[in-house]
């Protein structure tokens, strides 16, 4: 592997990691608050790319502008979500928690289905397949925004939850939720914030991949999965721990595709995840909840 | 009721001579709905139901059952026996994908009856010596010796790097390609399987441009096709030509992608600038349906809808006089010369011509074998 | 002490009970001498694989409280221990089923003493991983595992005892046969589990681990035990699917989904009991063959009540086809919001409330 062929891969990875990353903050912050796996979360994601499609094909807005449109909508979805639907299995069984949002997924992308026949969707921009170039290595132009967008929702969502009273309170809930009660937090409220947030997470993760990949109503299950090892990975709950899980899954399937072999990236990837769970079962940066 | 009466007795004017009532035949069709291969099933869907059309034109009246086997083999085995005893159609058409079409056919012969596999690429389905399985699409080899003829034709290229998804197709697309290339003296210099619907290629990609290799054989069953063309374009992968084997390369959503699909090759079961009768006409009549160009397994489908049910038809349902009406028949349609026969290893087998086509122009253009040849192809490839 | 209430609880040895599950049973044998139709004896066969597989996973995600979303890998196991043999030393199914077996357990074995470290959603997500992590083995070792070709089983060896044929599996009899008694074996296997000390230790993990840990059980010891023992029934599972549909590959036998309807059959029907997964089987087995094949629509036409003709009819016919995996959902959706203990639960409570 030459220098170049390894910065080439270390490059894509990042900015690919970026996307992931943004997926893995959505399923975090509402396990964190919730403690339910989102089985839908791919799903969900789903929803937003649809919506990054026909914002795009029907009122030609970019899908890297629709995203002031899909984030406040899909808050609004997932909300919805929440109060119909997850509210009422909160402290329930959680084999209880999971069927339910298996349930949600399979609702959502099969609805998708029927309204959307299930043909793949293309998204083409005239910055698709752009790049720029960095010497040999090339640098792609949608992957580069859509990075830098990642970086700046993350901080601000940062900084909403640690500055704000509505973020601590959040944060309260996530830490214990009877306690959180008692102090007068409206933890239901709070519940429904952090699975909206957790939506329109999904949904910009949705939005920002669009232009490079595509659309059908079955898209959602693979990231589910990215999801579910990159939230474990940067340990639960924890927004930091995902934005770096995110990048680390990037950089470990982009780089493992040229020095293992492309088939066999992912296993490298879900080793590494079981090495964490064995070594720090907390994820790298999530508190011990043995 | 008169009205009926009325309408029956025009149809019939209307119909062909010679044909002299309309024939009710009852005919299944397994095929994937919903589930990961719903996309594809979709065109299949389409095809066949433009084919039901048309056969009602002709006066046979089909009475479809459709089954979805969500592509998974049980459930393609569930509705296969369901159709074969309950419903008790007089053939199969179907299903789609190679797993549930292996599953399905090895029960074919078990309940004598007739299953005709418009699509599935697998070799095996139809080397087992069923006596009730035919198959009119060609079988995943031909995918690939198509591509390498055509390019012997061109120019003298020296290397070759494989970039497939891991999938039952693509392993034994590229397993003949290879074949091919040993015997032709193409050396190979990259061997890169991909899990189907990554997001990234851009590294396996960068690690093939620094090889230089003069040919790229992709398999894309999927719209990865696409994720490969535009990720190759900003990498600045340039070989001299591109070779897509597989149904991602043959849709309209590759064809529009304007930048990054011209001049690539990619072989294909159909097109519809052949000279093959009706083609022309399904394609527009397709297009003004379904708002979309159709896909081959469309075009598939409809020739095998139409087959199945004419020879029942004519064999008044019988399943046995099906299989043998199927065996000894002939039939020249939009697929062109459909014959079930056996060589080789195959059995029952319709030994279909594939094509190559180039895209030039934001258009599908034939360019082999030369008989069908619309254009000219374009070498080396370079980027737009 | 617990366990004398228990039994008596389940009134599993009342007179009535016994005479019933006897009749039952018998029926049950008798069903293919007296239909014929392929098509219900495939019904059935498919029942009994759901019941096997339902009751595997409810020992150790029922009894033990342990949900593991990754039960593919034993399924696969199963399947691919069995085939392998098969193909390419032609060792018979009967005989390669142990090796399916095996491979389970040893496999579970590893996964256990990974995964039990973890606890909750940590150990949901970790199987998950690891069964992912199976699947992509198998499907780039293709020099073991004919990789994502898979197997194709041309004939299954007739099944001898001496020289006798007993059978040689043309018909779907021997399987059904086959699936019943695996289906018999795995409830009973399921009754032994909840009646011994073992089924005790289980369940006191289920109710409290920490609890159970300071009464002296060691936590992960029975754990591996449930897992294991619910490791090797699936893998039976795994095994007769792979000899029934004779032909295998790892999107078949070894994905997520799998996994996830594995779990689904037995928390539809109640965990945690006996019968659970068998009314969780006859549930999801009929409906989702039922929507599959649009008998609902094609009903609703034969019984005149829509018109085929009929703008509604046509809509059904052409749509509900589409829509079945949607219906799917919204059935587990609802079950989980009105019956969240199963089934099983629901009923229970029903009949609490009518007394």
């Amino acid at each position: 592997m030459t220098l170049s062929v390894f910065l080439q891969s270390l490059i894509s990875g990042i900015l690919i990691g970026g996307v992931y990353a943004l997926i893995g903050i959505g399923l975090t912050i509402i396990f964190g608050v919730m403690r339910v796996i989102n089985f839908a979360h791919g799903d969900i994601m789903m929803v937003g790319m649809y919506l990054t499609f026909y914002l795009f094909t029907l009122f030609h807005v970019d899908p890297f502008v629709s995203i002031v449109i899909t984030i406040p909508l899909m808050f609004l979805f997932g909300a919805f979500l929440q109060k119909v639907f997850i509210n009422r299995i909160i402290g329930t069984l959680p084999q209880n928690q999971i069927l339910l949002t298996i349930g949600l997924g399979l609702i959502i992308s099969n609805s998708a289905m029927l309204a959307f026949t299930s043909d793949y969707k293309i998204l083409t921009t005239s910055y698709s397949s752009g790049s720029f170039k960095l010497g040999e290595i090339s640098i792609s132009q949608p992957l580069t925004a859509s990075f830098i967008i990642t970086v700046v929702i993350t901080a601000i969502l940062y900084w909403f939850l640690m500055k704000t009273d509505t973020g601590q309170a959040i944060r309260a809930t996530a830490q214990d939720r009877e306690a959180a009660q008692l102090m007068g937090i409206n933890v239901s409220r709070m519940s429904m914030l952090a699975f909206g947030i957790g939506a329109a997470m999904a949904g910009t993760a949705g939005a920002l991949i669009s232009p490079t990949y595509y659309i059908f109503p079955q898209v959602g299950s693979a990231f589910t999965l990215k999801a579910f090892v990159i939230t474990v990975l940067g340990g639960m709950g924890s927004i930091v721990g995902a934005t770096l899980g995110g990048i680390i899954i990037g950089i470990v399937e982009s780089v493992g595709a040229v020095a293992i072999s492309s088939d066999w990236k992912d296993v490298l990837v879900f080793a590494i995840f079981l090495l964490v769970l064995l070594v720090k079962p907390s994820g790298l940066l999530g508190r011990s909840r043995m | 009721m008169m009205k009926r009466v009325i309408g029956m007795t025009l149809a019939v004017m209307l119909a062909l001579p010679g044909m002299s009532m309309a024939a009710k035949v009852k005919i299944g069709f397994i095929n994937t709905i919903t589930g990961a291969e719903a996309p594809i099933g979709e065109n299949l869907t389409n095809g066949v139901a433009l084919a039901v059309e048309d056969l009602k034109k002709k006066g046979i009246d089909v009475d479809l059952v459709k089954e979805d086997d969500t592509g998974k083999p049980e459930k393609s085995l569930s509705a296969f026996e369901k159709l074969a005893t309950r419903d008790n159609v007089a053939g199969v058409v179907g299903p789609y994908t190679s797993a549930c079409a292996n599953a399905v056919a090895s029960r074919a012969d078990q309940y004598k009856v007739p299953l005709l596999v418009p699509a599935a690429a697998k070799e095996e389905i139809t080397q087992k010596g069923y006596k009730y399985v035919f198959r009119l699409n060609a079988p995943a080899d031909v995918y690939s010796s198509v591509l390498m003829d055509a390019v012997l034709t061109l120019g003298k290229p020296k290397t070759i790097a494989y970039v497939y998804a891991n999938t039952d197709f693509g392993i034994s697309t590229v397993k003949t390609a290879k074949e091919y290339a040993k015997k032709i003296g193409l050396k190979e210099v990259a061997d890169e399987k991909y899990q189907k619907g990554a997001p990234d290629f851009r590294s396996t990609l960068t690690k093939i441009k620094a090889l230089n290799p003069d040919l790229v054989f992709m398999v894309s069953y999927e719209v990865d096709a696409i994720t490969l063309m535009r990720q190759s374009k900003e990498i600045g992968l340039t070989p001299k030509a591109f070779l897509g084997a597989g149904a991602g390369f043959t849709t309209d959503q590759f064809l529009k992608q304007k930048d990054v699909s011209n001049l690539v090759f990619s072989s294909t079961q159909w097109t519809e600038d052949v000279n093959w009768p009706g083609a022309k006409d399904f394609y527009k009549r397709y297009k003004a349906k379904y708002h979309k160009e159709p896909t081959y397994h469309a075009a598939c489908a409809y020739e095998a809808m139409i087959i199945m049910a004419e020879t029942a038809a004519k064999n008044g349902g019988n399943r046995d006089k099906t299989r043998a009406g199927l065996k000894s028949g002939s039939w020249n349609g939009i697929m062109g010369q459909v014959k079930f026969v056996d060589y080789g290893k195959f059995n029952n087998q319709n030994n279909h011509e594939m094509l190559v086509q180039q895209i030039q122009n934001g258009q599908y253009e034939t360019v082999y074998p030369t008989k069908y040849k619309t254009r000219a192809p374009i070498y080396p490839f370079r980027w737009k | 002490m617990n366990d004398i209430s228990k039994k008596s609880a389940e009134g599993g040895f009342s007179t009535v009970g016994a005479v019933a599950a006897l009749l039952v049973l018998a029926a049950l044998y008798a069903f293919p001498s007296f239909v014929e139709s392929p098509y219900a004896l495939h019904m059935m066969i498919l029942l009994f694989l759901s019941t096997i597989m339902g009751e595997s996973w409810n020992i150790i995600g029922g009894y033990t409280g342990q949900y593991s979303v990754g039960h593919a890998a034993y399924f696969g196991a199963g399947a691919y221990g069995t085939l392998i043999l098969l193909q390419k030393w032609e060792i018979a199914p009967w005989k390669g089923v142990w090796a399916g077996i095996a491979a389970a357990l040893v496999l579970s074995l590893v996964i256990g003493s990974i995964c039990f470290r973890l606890r909750g959603p940590y150990f949901v997500l970790a199987s998950i991983a690891v069964a992912e992590i199976v699947r992509l083995t198998v499907l780039n070792t293709p020099s073991v595992t004919n990789g994502a070709e898979g197997i194709l089983l041309s004939d299954l060896p007739p099944f001898k005892i001496g020289e006798t044929v007993i059978t040689d599996f043309v018909s779907k009899v021997p399987f059904y046969y086959i699936g019943l008694t695996l289906a018999l074996l795995t409830i009973l296997a399921t009754w032994g589990v909840q009646n011994s000390k073992l089924g005790y230790f289980f369940q006191a993990i289920r109710e409290d681990q920490d609890a159970a840990h300071s009464l002296g059980i060691n936590l992960s010891l029975y754990k591996n035990i449930a897992l294991a023992l619910s490791a090797m029934m699936t893998s039976l599972a795994g095994a007769f699917y792979a000899i029934y549909i004779k032909f295998i590959d790892p999107t078949t036998v070894l994905p997520l989904d799998l996994s996830v309807q594995i779990v689904l059959i037995a928390i539809i029907g109640g965990i945690g009991t006996i019968f659970g997964p068998v009314i969780g089987s006859l549930v999801l087995v009929p409906l989702s063959e039922a929507l599959r094949s649009n008998l609902i629509a094609q009903g609703l036409i034969n019984s005149g009540l829509v018109k085929e003709d009929s703008g509604l009819g046509v809509f059904l016919k052409e749509h509900l086809a589409h829509a079945h995996v949607l219906i799917y959902g919204i059935l587990v959706v609802v079950v989980i919001l009105f019956m969240p203990d199963g089934v099983i639960g629901f009923v229970r409570k029903m009949s609490a409330r009518k007394r």
